[in-house]
């Protein structure tokens, strides 16, 4: 569209730095979050009266990653590997036990009053669960409008009437909508809602967690378009998360992959997809269902053993070694591996992995074997798990 | 359905890999086996003091033979898990109102008491839930969950039953099965009681396995085993098996025939080959348009499907999908369409969607 060269704004002192043997070498001067060693770690606590500390769920542990102006860039992975953690880091809301993130220039964590107020209108989130992410009491206009007064956009909802139409406009509901409350509109409306919210405050940044998942599928497709859509006309930035690959996969420029609290893969969408490197990515890949007959019974999957280790006891070395088909004698259970560019012909330099042999399984010199299947211990945890429909004990009812 | 077609000599020349396991299910039905399950017309209604009644299933009907998978599709609310409680008969004591038959070998199991259908599902119907914590005792051990059924159905004793209950535990996949079945379920991770509870439903040896979005709560690589399980004791056991899912990509692998609902009714059904080839219903069409596929090439615009189901019609007098519909003529807001059967395949739509290719 326009040419690249005229970008005037471009600060030029980042670009000049040289780029870190293990990061990938873009200059920086494109990137809107950066950032680097992020961890984020929940102390487990127990007991009545001494309130003491037994554990700590390593929920992040150790994430590099950029994400650069205008692009998607999607956070996939299984339940509780850190997404979502992930991404409140990112905005602050979840301040990182270690690590830094840095937005727009600026590390956050170093922001107070109102430098912090501005720069937190420069990120919105947007909801994996419109309906409790939006107060049932407020109609939509008094919603839309309390985030723009509170950064003083607008003073009054009659000053902000013409753009919050506009708002409305944009995510597709009619005028009449304003005066409506939550409950009265569909999971879809109410997605639409909850993103009119998030733009009304002009952020660079989104970040949606989950945003289509709770949505009926024949609704997820207005969702993700509308995304789309509105990306392409205010130029916003997003990091999507989200469990659910093809919808990743769609909506992404590029993507890291999580296990157990760090990245395990990251690439552009379609080298992903086209030649997942890691091990799990491969079976992560491999395991998701596609709605073809003839596809799925052709399907070649790795399927992985076990459960999922306890974040709040990763295994050591590589986070993957006790499910990995193609795990080594060597290594895998006493180094962690870095994320790190794979000397593979043909691999670019924004393709990064972090397993040690990622050389020797693509040129098939290791191959897969059987793994033992471990199951994991969740007492120490704590369980969300809401309750669904089902009878309170199957071995009763049968 | 039951009259085979000339071509049922098998073709070993389809290329699938697995073509094996699937003809088992497809030789039941051209042998012309009875059904073992024959739904007609069930209805659902459910009455609330001072609201209006809502019916949830509308006249379901289909039929499961013997080793064959069916699948139930469709998004949230259209009413698969209803059905599968009526069938079963769990649905909540008051309340409702069902209609219709649900025919087990000859006996339609709406008509039993209270006691003879707990013995129905004992012996003959097992089932497996979306969340298994919900339907684990949380206060008992898992193997006892396991020796229970064992000894209420296949009347062994507690001591005979236990190496049974480790073997089903080991039979499903449960690491440790020894230490496992004295584990509570909140010990265990969400595959693994998906897995228990497969176990307790084996130990019935059930011959109709009724599994209600059992992989949904479950990430995808655990999914992955728990289908692969499903699919091995479908086969080695010719368990039939009824899988209700909204996950079209679920029943386009595991099951032989798919039923897909619209707002209480079965709107399409066919073999999993055909129906995929060549959806009919601009619903089933609409549907495998909108969602982002894996395979597909990137960058390419999703085709959403208008509005919600809160725009339906109600199927009394229209076609519920109408509002939402790409194609709709002037008949199907003014009466409805009825489900007419064709060469083993099912379709409720006016204007159905053009047979290309
Ligand atoms: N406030 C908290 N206190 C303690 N533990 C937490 C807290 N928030 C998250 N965790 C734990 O941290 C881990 C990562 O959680 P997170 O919500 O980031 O995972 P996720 O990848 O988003 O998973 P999901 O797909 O289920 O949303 C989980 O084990 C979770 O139980
Ligand atoms: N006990 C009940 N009382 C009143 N209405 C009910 C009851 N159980 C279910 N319904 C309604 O019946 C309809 C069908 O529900 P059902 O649970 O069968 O949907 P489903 O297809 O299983 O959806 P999901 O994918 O969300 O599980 C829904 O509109 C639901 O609200
Ligand atoms: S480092 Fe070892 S265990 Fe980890 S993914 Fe690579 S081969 Fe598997
Ligand atoms: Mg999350
Ligand atoms: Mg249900």
């Amino acid at each position: 569209m326009t040419d690249p060269t005229s970008e005037p704004t471009q600060p030029d002192e980042k670009a000049t730095a040289p780029a870190e043997t293990e990061r990938t070498a873009y200059d920086g001067s494109d990137v809107l979050v950066d950032a680097k060693g992020v961890k984020v770690h929940f102390p487990i606590k127990r007991g009545v009266i001494f309130d003491k500390t037994i554990g700590h769920v390593y929920a992040v542990d150790g994430v590099d990653l950029q994400i650069r102006r205008g692009e998607t860039y999607g956070l996939v992975g299984e339940s509780g590997c850190g997404k979502s953690t992930l991404g409140r880091a990112i905005l602050n809301l979840e301040p990182p036990t270690d690590g830094s993130v840095v937005f727009d220039g600026v590390d956050i964590a170093t922001l107070k009053g109102e430098e912090l107020r501005k720069k937190r209108q420069d990120i919105q989130m947007v909801f994996q669960d419109p309906l409790s992410s939006l107060d049932p009491r407020q109609s939509v206009e008094s919603l839309l409008f309390e985030g723009m007064k509170a950064h003083g956009i607008a003073k009054n909802a009659k000053e902000a009437r013409p753009r919050l139409v506009e708002l409305l406009n944009a995510v597709g509901l009619p005028e009449a909508a304003l005066a409506k409350y939550p409950h009265e509109f569909s999971g879809g409306q109410r997605q639409r809602i909850g993103i009119a919210r998030a733009l009304s405050v002009n952020p660079k940044l989104i970040v949606a967690d989950e945003p289509v998942s709770a949505l009926d599928v024949s609704v997820q497709a207005q969702v993700i378009n509308l995304l789309e859509d509105l990306q392409d006309e205010f130029g916003l930035t997003y990091l999507v998360v989200a469990h659910d690959l093809a919808v990743v996969r769609h909506i992404s420029d590029r993507i890291g992959v999580m296990y157990l609290g760090a990245l395990a893969e990251e690439a552009e969408a379609d080298d992903l997809y086209a030649a997942p490197l890691h091990p799990y990515t491969r079976a992560l890949m491999s395991a998701v269902p596609v709605p073809d007959p003839v596809i799925e019974d052709r399907r070649e999957q790795i399927l992985l053993t076990g459960d999922l280790p306890s974040p709040s006891h990763p295994p050591t070395g590589c986070r993957f070694h006790t499910r990995c088909p193609w795990r080594q004698e060597t290594k895998c259970d006493t180094e962690r591996p870095v994320l790190r560019v794979p000397e593979i012909p043909g691999v670019g330099q924004s393709h990064r992995v972090a397993c040690h042999w990622t050389e020797q399984i693509e040129a098939g010199e290791i191959t897969p074997h059987e793994v033992a299947p471990q199951a994991t211990d969740l007492s120490d945890l704590l369980d969300g798990d809401a309750s669904l429909m089902g009878p309170a004990s199957i071995s009763e009812a049968l | 359905m039951s009259n085979a077609t000339a071509s049922s000599t098998t073709d070993p020349g389809t290329d699938t890999t697995n073509v094996a396991d699937r003809d088992k299910a497809r030789r039941w039905r051209e042998g012309g086996s009875e059904p073992l399950l024959r739904v007609r017309d069930l209805r659902v209604t459910f009455q609330r003091q001072g609201a209006e009644p809502f019916e949830a299933v509308q006249g379901v009907s289909f039929d499961v033979h013997p080793g064959q998978t069916v699948g139930l599709v469709g998004e949230s609310g259209c009413g698969k898990s209803v059905t599968s409680l009526a069938i079963m008969g769990l649905l909540p004591e008051r309340g409702n109102k069902v209609s219709g038959t649900v025919d087990y070998e000859g006996t339609n199991l709406l008509e039993l008491s209270d006691q003879q259908m707990r013995d129905k599902r004992g012996k003959d119907i097992a089932m497996v839930f979306q969340d298994p914590l919900s339907s684990l005792n949380p206060v008992i051990p898992i193997g006892l969950q396991v020796t229970e059924v064992l000894e209420r159905h296949r009347g062994m004793s507690r001591k005979a039953a236990t190496p049974v209950a480790r073997e089903l535990l080991d039979r499903v996949g449960i690491p440790d099965p020894d230490r496992r079945l004295r584990d509570y379920p909140h010990q265990l991770s969400g595959g693994m009681r998906q897995r228990a509870l497969i176990a307790i439903a084996l130990a019935c040896q059930p011959r109709l396995l009724i599994a209600d979005e059992p992989t949904t709560a479950l990430d995808v690589t655990i999914q992955a085993q728990i289908l692969a399980l499903l699919k091995e004791l479908v086969e080695e056991t010719g368990t039939a098996l009824v899988m209700i899912t909204h996950d079209l990509g679920v029943v386009a692998g595991l099951c032989d025939e798919v039923n897909v609902l619209y707002g209480g009714r079965i709107v399409e059904r066919g073999d999993r080959h055909d129906l995929f080839a060549q959806p009919r219903h601009p619903y089933t069409n609409g549907l495998l348009a909108s969602i982002p596929r894996m395979d597909a090439p990137r960058g390419q615009r999703l085709v959403p499907i208008p509005g919600s189901v809160s725009d339906n019609l109600p199927w009394t007098s229209a076609c519920a999908f109408a509002p939402r519909c790409s194609q709709p003529i002037e008949v199907c807001t003014q009466k409805m369409p009825e489900l007419e059967e064709h060469h083993q395949r099912a379709l409720r739509c006016f204007n159905p969607v053009e047979v290309s290719r």
